[in-house]
């Protein structure tokens, strides 16, 4: 056995001896490493392309298009040409076209966000040219035919609005969305009624749909993990008969924010969603970096296991054992929405109302500790940078950028201007929050949940 | 389910079609289905999954539309009579609206069989740079 002094002094000196073996310039881990972070960008005859090159011996490609639920025309035309995707086209059946991916290794994947739609593929670096010329085939190629709709994508439609009815949550936050855009940004993400595929969708209408968001400059590809050189040489090679404008336009007013009250019956859990207009993205004139403190600064997840987490909400949540909430600053192009989710059951998911609200109210009296606001400062910050390092979060952030502004997401710069919140610029927005119309959408045992008048929010 | 079929060899051996096709229109005329306004592709047995999903694909006016003839030529057998010679199945009317589908899906069908029966071969390594 080691005696515990002479234990204590190898210990002391392994740790020294480590400690010198570092050169003096080493730089800490909190300083940012952006050399690598940001994304190269090209234009190849119209078509914009972005890259980065992540050492590793996989790709992410994926084809960023402005053809997200804000831009449709009828209503679950996104839904309808993401699952279109890797169908059929005119070289290659829907087979053959996942049984080759399956060959080269790789993951085909299609989601859709509000002001996106993506199209993307994780595969094997040397592969590039062959997804690249899947992508374009998938943009320009793909064939619209009823049978595939009636038989394939039809289906699915109907399996995501169910899945959209049997969650709470999900119809929370479209209600709430809805409340506070109205149209746009408003529109439901998922099918929330059966007119998508019983009145609107069908073949022709989801074929000129996809000539508008597969039209040059709608959108963007983006690689994580690819050459720049070689990408620009493939994109150049293979996106060549892109039309260069679709049938209709995809556009979208400026975004205003209305907000209200919805009160949603539901046999299957409890979700109230309290929303206030928030900050858009970096690029779109409306940014409030104050919004993304004051999201982490409410909080409500435990960032650390085995705790309810320190933030304002986790601590008034802990009242009612067994409730989620959750604190989420949505950016989107020209808006935001910061909102704060709370799922359970419906006794504690009132109670935790009550407390949010509650808590909302002292921020914006200024019953905050200036520690609090640094702690939240620093936890915006990296999750700002979390989310651009993750894969999927950058490329579409890219992507969007591209599509919407002409310019990638700029990551570093946000991350400065979170830095650069101060105090008092917190609790003055938490004040001009709660003098706007509030959004709050309850979904569940309405008998339980309470309305936003008497939370003593104004709706 | 298309039938084993000589007409692929025929048709493109110009000579030999134009020396069998006067037979062929005879052949399809004396079978009579156009005398009670059918077309060929009516005749093709509804009995296989392909056929079923064929049928299945048809625009709505072609379903709807053979429907009828079908249904009108069932009357026509059970009162023992033919159409009037103006109402009956024209020669270039009897178009396949059907085999093409069928054809199709049994492309599919193909493909999927050949992609299961594929032997995989590992691509040669990079040689170093």
């Amino acid at each position: 056995m080691l005696s515990r002094s002479s234990f204590g002094r190898q210990a002391q000196r392994a740790l020294q001896r480590q400690c010198r073996a570092q050169p003096a310039n080493r730089r800490g881990l909190a300083a940012p490493a952006s050399g690598s972070f940001n994304y190269d960008t090209g234009d190849a005859s119209g078509i914009k392309y972005a890259s980065r090159d992540m050492s590793g011996p996989t790709t992410t490609l994926a084809l960023v298009s402005k053809a997200g639920t804000r831009y449709q025309y009828l209503p679950g035309l996104t839904e309808g040409l993401e699952k279109y995707a890797y169908r059929g086209t005119e070289r290659r059946s829907a087979l053959r076209i996942v049984r080759e991916a399956e060959l080269l290794g790789a993951e085909l994947q299609t989601t859709h966000s509000r002001e996106s739609l993506i199209v993307g593929a994780k595969f094997l670096r040397d592969d590039l040219p062959y997804f690249v010329e899947l992508l374009a085939e998938v943009a320009t190629k793909t064939k619209y035919l009823p049978h595939v709709y009636h038989e394939e994508v039809m289906p699915l439609i109907a399996l995501a609005h169910k899945k959209f009815l049997a969650s709470t949550k999900e119809m929370a936050l479209s209600s709430v969305h809805g409340l506070a855009f109205h149209r746009g940004l408003g529109t439901p993400l998922y099918p929330s009624s059966s007119t998508p595929y019983t009145k609107y969708l069908d073949a022709d209408t989801i074929e000129e749909f996809a000539s508008a968001a597969y039209a040059k400059g709608n959108f963007a590809i983006v690689a994580n993990g690819a050459e720049h050189s070689d990408l620009s040489k493939w994109v150049g090679e293979f996106f060549t008969d892109v039309p260069s404008s679709g049938g209709q336009s995809l556009q979208s007013p400026q975004t205003k924010y209305y907000g209200g009250e919805e009160r949603i019956a539901h046999g299957s859990g409890n979700t109230m969603v309290l929303a206030f207009p928030g900050s858009s993205s970096y690029t779109g004139g409306f940014y409030k970096p104050e919004i993304a403190v004051l999201a982490a600064l409410l909080g409500g997840e435990s960032s650390i296991k085995w705790s309810s987490g320190f933030s304002l909400l986790s601590k008034a949540a802990s009242k009612n054992p067994g409730v989620s909430v959750k604190t989420k600053s949505a950016i989107y192009s020209d808006a935001g929405l910061l909102y704060v989710i709370i799922h359970g059951s419906a006794k504690q998911v009132a109670g935790t109302a009550q407390e949010v609200v509650k808590t909302i109210k002292s921020i914006a009296g200024g019953e905050i500790s200036k520690e609090d606001i640094m702690k939240a400062r620093a936890l915006a910050k990296f999750k700002e940078l979390e989310h651009g390092q993750t894969i999927m979060g950058s490329l579409e952030l890219t992507g969007a950028g591209l599509v919407q502004g002409g310019k990638p997401y700029q990551l570093d710069e946000t991350a400065k201007a979170i830095d650069g919140v101060t105090e008092d610029q917190v609790k003055k927005t938490a004040k001009s929050l709660l003098d706007y119309r509030a959004s709050v959408s309850s979904v569940g045992d309405l008998f339980q949940l309470p309305f936003a008048e008497e939370l003593g929010l104004k709706v | 389910m298309s039938q084993p079929s000589l007409s692929g060899f025929i048709i493109r051996r110009p000579w030999l079609r134009r020396w069998l096709q006067p037979m062929a229109n005879w052949y399809a005329d004396a079978s009579g289905y156009r005398k009670l306004g059918l077309k060929a592709d009516d005749l093709i047995p509804e009995e296989s999954e392909t056929v079923l999903l064929a049928l299945k694909r048809l625009p709505p006016k072609e379903a709807y539309d053979r429907v009828f003839r079908m249904r009108r030529a069932f009357q026509l057998s059970l009162s023992h009579q033919l159409l009037p010679k103006h109402e009956q199945m024209k020669p270039e009317e009897d178009t396949p609206y059907l085999t093409p589908l069928i054809q199709e899906i049994e492309a599919e069908l193909k493909e999927r069989e050949d992609l299961e029966a594929m032997v995989v071969k590992k691509k040669p390594a990079k040689p170093a740079a």
